[in-house]
């Protein structure tokens, strides 16, 4: 989250790309970003990579439902 | 430290969190503190982490922790003096919607900071496009009503009294806003001098370090607790039907759950992108919403604090229906999305661990609200109406019947309340028969609340769910009974839903319909999902529920292919 030099508002709104967290601009030198996107942690974005990977192979939720079907 | 004192601590703390409820209750001038208990009241550590909780609303009681931190980042603790009160409600800050309004003070004990009491309460005031704040077709914060960033309403123990005017001078009823917003200074005012009471008692070191080890000490029984669910991956996907703009469009909540060893991982990732209309949750309301269902899970008597919340982790991607991007409306992702988010993630775990999950229950507040000018006295009145659903049969038991949601825990206002404080009329009041899901162990249900206006006119939203889609029943139970909004307007016949008689674009959203003196309204609540297959259904309860009103003959042989003897 960045405010204006004055502080008085806010300018944008970051957010890490996994967990959602909001992200302060003070932080912003400790900021990871992997392909250009912005992430909170190391564990954000290989948890990201992992999710990815698991997704492109089927059937590998222990269970997998929907209210609908 | 030992157990003893650590234990007696924490009843202490959270006994004090209830009298600050209670103080609420007794204080505040509006029904949803005073009869609907739309509150939860807590206590903090210096870093925001919540030490103890009142057992109120679930949504706030998740919400708490994240909402402290997010203040504590804006004005630290060196900027914090004693009799500051501080006040926050930003949605995109750790907030959960604009509503919901914090109030924390900080508990000096010889100029030393030890600690934060906070009340969280539902203002159901606060401008924006609808008298009510629940505004079912808003399409930006805007419309949602005044959004205050973390500031001290008081400085010192001394009125900010520029707050106070900005405040007031942007909703509808300044007078009831100013008695509700005193009675959370009343509460956190109770908090802190309570606190103050035990510290003094115990000594400030053992007060420090009794705090640390009731930390310790709910992560440790979570952590055992989770051990003990047999670890996997768990997805379930559940609809929420409407966002009251695009019409006919519904919208996915998916929850991935990984249970790994003593940690838990709930990913929302595969959730719709986020709605055009307020429906959409915050950041807050996502992780609020997580603990809420491991909370369910696990052992009730572990004690509620961010302990608990240690071995949690919460993956709600920005932009999406369950963390909404700024400028996004977002006041019924609290009420309605919580409740889905919630029943997503039992539905997840229902095989993992059949015994604490649940079927489907209503899920939604009803979320009625109304305002106009009263024909009598000339002053302007709000009312923030909520209904009970009916909720999921249990391996063990049948739903609750028309209860308040999972995550509000609050009370529907009584009729005698209801009438003398506004202008309606109501007419009947009953439980829906046949509404509870079948099932081995039935759904609660729901009920139907009809009435009449009394006004020359008063202005309604409503923000509510399960029009559309019927909260599912689980191995082998049926679903409940869908919930409905009919008017019947003066000289007419036909009952008819808010697309019909007001081209709404959702039956279940819908903002500033006029309804006359004369006219009708009808607000049905859904029942619960039943579980288990209902041909193991015991045939004494069978015919208890016939009896009691709760399922129809014509139901029983139905649902259950009862025939009576």
């Amino acid at each position: 989250m960045r405010f204006s030099e004055n502080g008085l508002y806010v300018e944008r709104y970051t957010k890490c790309a996994t967990c959602g967290a909001l992200i302060y601009h003070q932080e912003k030198q400790q900021l990871l970003t992997c392909d250009g996107v912005i992430y909170c942690s190391q564990w954000c974005i290989d948890w990201k990579k992992a999710r990815e990977a698991r997704r492109s192979k089927p059937q590998n939720t222990t269970m997998s439902l929907s209210s609908q079907e | 430290m030992d157990v003893v004192t650590v234990n007696i601590l924490d009843s202490t703390m959270v006994s004090i969190c209830r009298e600050m409820g209670i103080v609420l209750m007794k204080t505040a001038y509006s029904t949803i503190f005073s009869e609907a208990l739309d509150f939860t009241c807590g206590l903090a550590n210096l870093n925001g982490d919540m030490l103890a909780v009142a057992d109120y609303c679930p949504s706030q009681i998740g919400g708490m922790p994240l909402l402290v931190k997010s203040c504590l980042r804006e004005i630290p603790t060196w900027e914090i003096e004693e009799g500051d009160i501080i006040l926050h409600n930003d949605p995109y800050r750790g907030g959960l919607h604009t509503p919901e309004h914090t109030f924390f003070k900080p508990i000096f004990m010889d100029r030393e900071l030890m600690g934060f009491a906070v009340a969280i309460g539902h203002i159901q005031e606060v401008g924006g496009m609808v008298p009510g704040g629940f505004c079912g077709e808003a399409t930006e914060i805007f419309h949602e009503g005044i959004r205050v960033p973390p500031v001290k309403i008081k400085k010192g123990g001394k009125d900010n009294v520029e707050v106070w005017k900005l405040l007031l001078a942007n909703v509808r009823t300044p007078r009831a806003n100013y008695g509700d917003l005193r009675a959370l200074i009343a509460a956190v005012d109770l908090g802190e001098s309570r606190t103050l009471q035990v510290i003094k008692k115990y000594g400030k070191s053992v007060f420090s370090e009794a705090s640390r080890d009731l930390l310790d000490y709910s992560e440790r029984r979570m952590r055992a607790e989770l051990e003990a669910i047999p670890d996997g991956i768990y997805g379930f996907r559940d609809y929420i039907e409407s966002d009251g703009v695009d019409e006919d469009r519904t919208y996915v909540i998916e929850v991935e759950v990984h249970k790994f060893g003593s940690e838990i991982v709930i990913d929302y990732s595969g959730s719709s992108t986020q709605a055009k209309g307020p429906i959409n949750g915050t950041l807050g309301v996502a992780t609020s919403a997580a603990y809420n269902a491991v909370l369910h899970m696990t052992d009730p008597s572990i004690p509620r604090n961010s302990g608990c919340f240690r071995p949690i982790r919460v993956l709600a991607p920005p932009g999406t229906i369950v963390n909404v991007d700024y400028p996004g409306p977002e006041v019924g992702g609290n009420t309605e999305t919580h409740p889905r988010i919630v029943g997503t993630i039992l539905g997840a775990m229902a095989n993992a661990v059949p015994n604490r999950t649940m079927a489907a229950e209503g899920g939604t507040h009803s979320n009625f609200v109304f305002g106009g000018v009263d024909a009598e006295t000339g002053d302007f009145f709000i009312c923030y109406d909520i209904a009970g659903v009916g909720w999921g049969g249990r391996a063990f038991a049948d739903g609750n019947d028309a209860v308040d949601s999972i995550n509000g825990n609050c009370r529907p206002t009584p009729i005698e309340v209801f009438e003398t404080r506004f202008p309606w009329r109501v007419e009947y009041l009953a439980f829906d028969i046949d509404s509870g899901g079948a099932g081995e162990f039935r759904g609660g249900v729901g009920y139907t609340k009809q009435m009449i206006c009394l006004n020359d006119e008063v202005i309604c939203s409503q923000m509510t769910d399960r029009h559309v889609f019927a909260p599912w029943g689980l191995h082998g139970g049926r679903t409940g009974g869908l919930g409905a909004t009919l008017v019947l307007k003066a000289g007419t016949k036909e009952w008819q839903n808010m697309r019909e008689a007001y081209g709404k674009k959702s039956t279940s959203r819908y903002s500033n319909v006029r309804i006359r003196k004369g006219d009708r309204l009808r607000l049905v609540s859904p029942g619960g999902g039943g579980y288990g297959d209902p041909g193991n259904r015991q045939r004494e309860l069978i015919a208890n529920d016939i009896k009691q009103g709760y399922v129809s003959l014509k139901g029983a042989e139905k649902e259950y292919g009862y025939r009576e003897a």
